[in-house]
């Protein structure tokens, strides 16, 4: 068994050799594998937001100077999507975007990288509230806008392009500044 | 460990050699325990090794561990995955798989209304189920402000009506901030 000598302890003296108890330390070590192994969460899952609120959660205080804000409307077509900026009623820019989907992993999953680049480049661009959220509350509008027969899969992957853009929050979490999303996603019910 | 020193000062880390049961003081059964002069029948277990890999497997579970717990998934429904996505919250879990509607476990409603109807509409049942759920929620936390989060677990073929009708009546049962339950992805570049 492990022990610490020092081949002193000879002449009535007291040894000094100590030996070291493994057998409760590999106890002690077993029992808290076990605890982990029961407690382990092997699934890795997460959200995906969209909020009915729009334009956002409701305040004490009212509204003083309602100003329409601009909007991306994403419109998931067969074979494009269409990003419309809109001030109310009002269309400011169109822009088609490919619809080119590429499979990623082996469950069936599918990504949309071109959307997601130009989404990121019409934020940066036309995009109201990019400044941290400690300083700005408001999010960016996102209303999606989809066939009633799209696979959710599908519906999941379009929403992931429009989080791609990421901007500051020094508030969300304490200590440290995390990315939260650019936009808020609601669906268009139309 | 041999009971003189090797040089005439003491050394103070020991020769390495065998350990076990060479430190009993009788010599007639120390002699016999450890062999003898013959091979010795007594095996010493390698427990060093052997604490180390609990060792790599305590700190591997330490470091997945996690105190939220493990999130309750529907058997039928299998989830999307995506990557910009948001840690998990403590919430009412809607589960939609492919005709039915449940909320925490206990169904509430399926959606082949809709699927025939071919239009957005509310489902009655999950409606009542969550006005209830927030309620009980009001009535358990007078004075606090209900978040009105809910996460739906919504199978990756079902369809966008379907979707987009749940999400609808639970916006209009109280729950406005909707959250898709998905797989986490890899982040890349």
């Amino acid at each position: 068994m492990a022990g610490i000598d020092t081949g002193g302890g000879h002449g009535g003296k007291r040894s000094t050799n100590h030996e070291i108890p493994l057998i409760p330390f590999i106890d002690f070590l077993l029992c808290l594998v076990a605890f982990l192994l029961v407690t382990a969460v092997w699934s890795q899952m997460a959200r995906i937001n969209a909020d009915a609120r729009v334009p956002g959660p409701p305040k004490d205080e009212p509204p003083e100077d309602v100003k329409k804000e601009k909007q991306l409307n994403v419109e998931m077509k067969e074979t494009k999507f269409v990003l419309i900026w809109k001030e109310g009623n009002t269309v400011v820019n169109t822009i088609e975007v490919e619809k080119k989907a590429v499979p990623v992993g082996n469950e069936g999953d599918i990504r949309y990288p071109d959307l997601a680049k130009k989404i990121v480049e019409e934020w940066t661009q036309n995009g109201s509230h990019r400044g941290d959220l400690k300083d700005d509350k408001k999010t960016d509008q996102a209303i999606l806008h989809t066939d009633n027969s799209t696979p959710f899969s599908d519906v999941v992957a379009v929403i992931d392009a429009i989080y791609t853009p990421k901007r500051d929050c020094s508030i969300c979490e304490r200590g440290k500044s995390v990315k939260l999303p650019g936009f808020n996603v609601t669906f268009s019910v139309n | 460990m041999s009971e003189k020193p090797l040089s005439r000062f003491v050394q103070p880390i020991a020769q390495p050699g065998r350990r076990l049961l060479h430190h009993i003081p009788l010599r007639f059964v120390r002699k016999k325990v450890s062999g003898g002069g013959q091979r010795s029948v007594n095996q010493e277990i390698p427990l060093i090794p052997f604490i180390d890999f609990l060792l790599c497997i305590v700190l591997f579970l330490l470091a997945s561990f996690s105190a939220s717990g493990e999130l309750p998934i529907d058997k039928n429904v299998k989830l999307p995955n995506a990557e910009n996505v948001l840690d998990m919250t403590d919430a009412p879990m809607v589960a939609v798989t492919g005709t039915q509607i449940l909320v925490d476990g206990t169904p509430a409603g399926n959606t082949r209304a809709i699927v025939e109807a071919n239009r957005l509409q509310r489902v009655d049942e999950l409606f009542n189920v969550l006005k209830n759920k927030r309620e009980l929620w009001k009535q358990l936390n007078p004075g606090k402000e209900f978040s009105g989060i809910v996460v739906l677990q919504v199978d990756r073929k079902v369809e966008a009506l379907v979707v987009k009708s749940v999400f609808q009546t639970a916006a209009f049962a109280g729950y406005p901030n909707v959250s898709f339950m998905v797989g986490r992805l890899g982040q890349q570049g």
